[in-house]
């Protein structure tokens, strides 16, 4: 690192590529998809708002470094909230997503002031309860959510008033891409910015951060409340596009499958969490459909391989096996976490 | 370069043109099932799969001189979104004909919007609330609904002397329309419910709840809970906590299932039920269905979801019939509304208002017979409708 | 009055077999801070050994139990020896990663070998019959499940203070390496704490079979629940786990009791709030 090309030499730990990328990259890559196979679009869909779930969790275990297993509430909360809203208020697409994002937003900044002040394992835990305890609420709310039945009953109108949710899921699939790759690039340039910068120092030592006067609390706050946003925008999609929320989507599994695809995907640099997403997605639709029986065993293998094998040392080692090939190879072998 | 392309182009229309003609000769009509295959209620997918295979081998293998291919999908438990992905993917990739199945409500209403704008009719082998059928015109039932079993049960416990009654049901659709159901007619014949328990659907513990029956006061509780661990705790709990000894008559419908009634033991003897299919139904098309049941799978049950299975392939089959094998909804449900047959659960038809499967309902005690737990036939109530769509 | 016995009696049969399974993860997890979430489907493996015995092996239930627990202790031991030891060193994460992983594929052999439906235990005659205690009548298996719970803290509280395993065992967690030192033979600890760990959780497995019934996603359905009591009870407390399990078990039953359309609302609520007031847990480590 040498002291003359300064401007460039501050990008350490989080890379600076420009922000707008890796969006455009998904954008790209999706599109096709779109176009290439038209008949899994309801596959791609699912893909799409899973990933903007995951990434949204990214920011919260791989950014902030708070391990939960209760953003399904965040997710779900999400759902419910833009069902409700084309249920009973106006089916327009756009204003049901704003409410789904408020909906996530609020509860993250309600929950996270006061699971924020717990850490570790009591932090985990209580973010079991937040999400058992919202499930529970909307269970015993049957007339405003359906219960176990589940939320039913509302179409939705065509987005930007021009293009109708059709039964091949052409619009679905597009319009939860194009969430996606506006909630990536708002990640992007918040995990970028001074603010995410600060957020990974709280990650990797609080009391030093402490110490330099950033108001520790506060800046967790702010990335939980922005993660809600996301988790709220995902769930809303869901709901939208298969026109139904259950019961499932505020469940424990859901927590724990988001979590799995993050960290097999790799957590704190985004695209981890997206290829988590996609290889979960399409390893669960795959091996159900060969044999829904055995796809446990799958996916508790890859776990366990992941954890023995860590993707990042995988990568690594083959980065500097085929180092021959790129010079750039040996600089990300000394990238750190 | 060019003589690879043509040659490469030649044999790729050739293939193309043996694959039409081949596809044209071969018509295939293709189903696809949708039901848990895996997790808590995978039974249901093992029940679907025998009766319906086992219904499609007893017509020698062809429905209507067509193959039939079923293609099964699965939905976990009551998964609505993953269940709409499926369906799609079956409409729009695997283009099937028809669609059957369905063990959730939740699930079936998800669908209902896909199958009414691809027009595909969609046979129900299993869920049981009133309304699911009023979702889309094209959704058939062949299983049963709370109503329909659980009116003429009410009115037989009235003649029967019990006035006072506690409702016990699971807290979902199908459970809160046994509720109401047993309450509309209970109340009309004169009794009285004293209280109504709603159990959450994820209880495992029945303890407290029969704890609750017992101190209501009333002579008789009124059940219903989805088949698998619910029932089985459930009735469990009713036996180990003496509430028939303490005069608390049992009544149910589905509880003494067939594929977990073995397991009670003695202790089951006596519980009474009304419901539309009992294994131990004395007639030829059910010896039929049994034989060809066990066939299949020695291991294999017969109750009332591989019936519902056998029942809704024999709808099918008809609807192939009236469409000759080609992919005409609203033909093959006209075709199907107006079907009448000798069923093994006895004589059945379907209602061409609602779509739904008129059938005989029958009041059962369990008895043992040859070393076996049965659900004898007492009496029959006769044809019943769905009365929860009349209103 | 009525209401009240009942509701303590109930708590108390549930309030024990998240005790008896929780005490094997507290001890793991508190004791060895290893988070070792495949806990769960140690207790499913019991249940299920017993379930074999009784029903297909058609042994009788006294036989059955023990050989069950025994063989889950076993399993886990070896278990630990080959593939947990290498775990204790990695993150948190990465603990949980692994044993997550460990539990979908015991869920999805435990699917393959015995298939999906809920698995019965024969209970003896003396256990499946119902005494009549006046006000109620209950199943002697929830009595039985209160005795052996009273049991398994009793023996557990004066094997971890009174015995010198027990020494050994406080030692090699305060720090390993001074008790290697002094000659503790620490791996040896390890393996046999995580294995009666694992034989506790088996044994918790079949005595609660009545109350969560024993399918192949056991282990992480319940998992929740059990991590719930160590965390409340403080990890590595087994008095904490004790009082935690009893009180988790009073307020679910109550709340199945008088409002059970809320669900397990009141549980987590007085989790959080449990929690919230003690974050170390009620009684932090080393209080056994």
């Amino acid at each position: 690192m040498t002291t003359s090309d300064a401007p460039t030499a501050i990008c350490r730990a989080p890379r600076c590529a420009p922000p707008w990328r890796l969006p455009a990259i998904v954008l790209l890559i999706g599109v096709a998809a779109w176009w290439l196979m038209p008949e899994q679009l309801g596959l791609l869909t699912r893909i799409a708002f899973m990933a903007l779930l995951v990434l949204s969790l990214d920011l919260v275990v791989g950014v902030a470094g708070l391990a939960t297993l209760g953003h399904t509430a965040l997710f779900g909360i999400g759902a419910y909230a833009a069902g409700i809203f084309a249920l009973r208020v106006h089916p327009d697409p756009t204003l049901g997503l704003l409410m789904g994002t408020a909906a996530g937003a609020v509860l993250a900044a309600a929950s996270g002031a006061f699971l924020l002040r717990y850490s570790g394992f009591t932090f985990l835990m209580l973010t079991i309860a937040v999400a058992q305890i919202t499930a529970s609420l909307a269970q015993k709310a049957r007339d405003w959510t359906g219960g176990d039945d589940g939320l039913s009953g509302f179409t939705m109108a065509p987005l930007f008033g021009r293009f109708a949710f059709d039964m091949e899921g052409r619009t679905a699939a597009l319009y939860a891409l194009g969430v996606l790759v506006v909630g990536l690039y708002v990640a992007r340039r918040v995990v970028d910015s001074p603010f995410g910068l600060a957020v990974r120092g709280i990650h990797e030592n609080r009391a030093r951060m402490a110490a330099l006067g950033t108001p520790v609390i506060a800046r967790l706050l702010a990335m939980y409340t922005l993660a809600g946003a996301l988790a709220g925008a995902a769930g809303a999609v869901s709901a939208q596009t298969s026109a139904i929320v259950g019961l499932d989507s505020l469940s424990f599994a859901v927590s724990a499958e988001a979590l799995v695809m993050l960290i097999l995907g790799g957590a704190g640099r985004l695209h981890g969490a997206l290829i988590g997403a996609v290889v979960f997605t399409l390893l669960h639709h795959t091996a159900s459909s060969i044999n829904p029986y055995h796809w446990l065993f799958v996916v508790g293998a890859a776990l366990m391989l992941v954890v023995l094998v860590p993707p990042r040392k995988a990568w690594d080692r083959l980065r500097a096996r085929f180092a021959f090939l790129g010079g750039k190879a040996s600089a990300s072998a000394r990238e750190t976490a | 370069m060019t003589r690879l392309i043509r040659k490469a182009a030649s044999l790729a229309a050739a293939a193309s043109l043996a694959f039409t003609a081949f596809g044209a000769i071969a018509q295939t009509v293709k189903v696809g099932i949708i039901g848990p295959f895996s997790g808590p209620f995978a039974h249901y997918g093992t029940l679907f799969k025998n009766g319906a295979e086992a219904y499609i081998a007893s017509q020698g293998g062809k429905l209507a001189g067509k193959d039939v291919e079923l293609i099964y999908r699965d939905t976990g438990g009551p998964n609505p979104g993953q269940t709409k992905t499926l369906v799609q993917e079956l409409i729009v990739k695997d283009k099937v004909d028809y669609l059957g199945g369905f063990v959730f409500t939740p699930n079936a209403f998800a669908v209902a919007p896909l199958i009414q704008q691809s027009q595909t009719p969609t046979v129900i082998f299993n869920a049981a609330t009133s309304a699911i059928t009023d979702k889309s015109e094209f959704f058939i039932r062949t299983s049963y609904t709370l109503w329909q079993v659980t009116v003429p049960l009410a009115q037989w416990a009235a003649k029967n002397h019990i006035k006072k009654v506690v409702t016990a049901v699971t807290d979902y659709g199908p459970g809160i329309d046994a509720e109401t159901a047993w309450k509309s007619e209970f109340t009309k014949q004169g009794g009285t419910v004293v209280e109504s328990i709603r159990m959450p659907i994820s209880t495992a513990d029945f303890a407290p709840f029969v704890q609750r029956i017992k101190a209501s006061g009333a002579q008789a509780v009124y059940t219903f809970l989805p088949g698998g661990p619910p029932n089985l705790g459930f009735v469990k709990a009713y036996n180990e906590n003496g509430l028939a000894k303490a005069g608390i008559q049992f009544l149910g419908t589905a509880e003494t299932d067939e594929f977990d009634l073995q397991k009670f033991g003695d202790a089951a003897l006596g519980l009474t039920t009304a419901f539309h299919y009992s294994a131990a139904h004395d007639a030829p098309a059910n010896k039929k269905f049994i034989e060809a049941l066990k066939k299949r799978d020695p291991n294999a049950v017969a109750n009332y979801a591989s019936v519902g299975a056998w029942d809704g392939m024999y709808v099918i089959h008809k609807m192939i019939e009236a469409t000759d094998g080609k992919k005409d909804g609203l033909k093959a449900i006209a075709a199907a509304r107006s079907l009448q047959w000798e069923s093994p659960r006895g004589p059945v038809r379907i209602d061409p208002k609602t779509r739904h499967i008129v059938q005989n309902v029958y009041l059962r005690k369990v008895e043992k017979v040859g070393g076996l737990l049965v659900n004898k036939e007492v009496q029959s109530f006769g044809p019943q409708i769905d009365y929860g769509l009349d209103r | 009055m009525q209401l009240l016995a009942n509701v303590l009696i109930d708590g108390l049969a549930y309030g024990m077999v998240l005790f008896i399974i929780a005490a094997g993860l507290s001890v793991t997890l508190g004791l060895m801070r290893f988070v070792n979430l495949s806990h769960g489907a140690f207790a499913m493996i019991g249940g299920y050994l017993a379930a074999m015995l009784t029903r297909e092996a058609q042994w009788s239930f006294w036989l059955a139990l023990p050989l069950a627990v025994v063989a889950t202790g076993a399993l886990g031991a070896l278990l630990e020896a080959l593939v947990l030891r290498h775990l204790y060193r990695r993150s948190e994460l990465d603990q949980v990663l692994f044993t997550i992983g460990l539990t979908f594929f015991l869920i999805a052999a435990t699917n393959a070998l015995a298939g999906p439906q809920v698995q019965l235990i024969v209970l003896p005659p003396f256990l499946a019959q119902s005494v009549d205690l006046g006000f109620r009548t209950l199943p002697v298996q929830r009595l039985f499940v209160i005795g052996v719970g009273l049991l398994v803290a009793v023996v557990a509280a004066f094997a971890v203070t009174r015995t010198r395993f027990g020494v050994w065992l406080r030692a090699a967690v305060d720090h390993a390496e001074t008790a290697a030192t002094l000659g503790v033979p620490v791996r040896t600890v390890q393996c046999a704490c995580f294995a009666i760990g694992a034989a506790l959780a088996g044994l918790g497995g079949v005595l609660g079979a009545e109350l969560m019934p024993l399918e192949p996603y056991y282990a992480l359905k319940y998992l929740v629940l059990v991590l719930v009591v160590v965390a409340v009870g403080g990890m590595g407390s087994l008095l904490g786990s004790l009082v935690a399990g009893i009180t988790l078990g009073i307020v679910e039953t109550a709340s199945k009791y008088l409002a059970s359309e809320w669900g397990s609302l009141f549980f987590f609520l007085a989790m959080a709030v449990l929690l919230a007031w003690r974050p170390q847990g009620l009684l932090r480590r080393g209080a056994a």
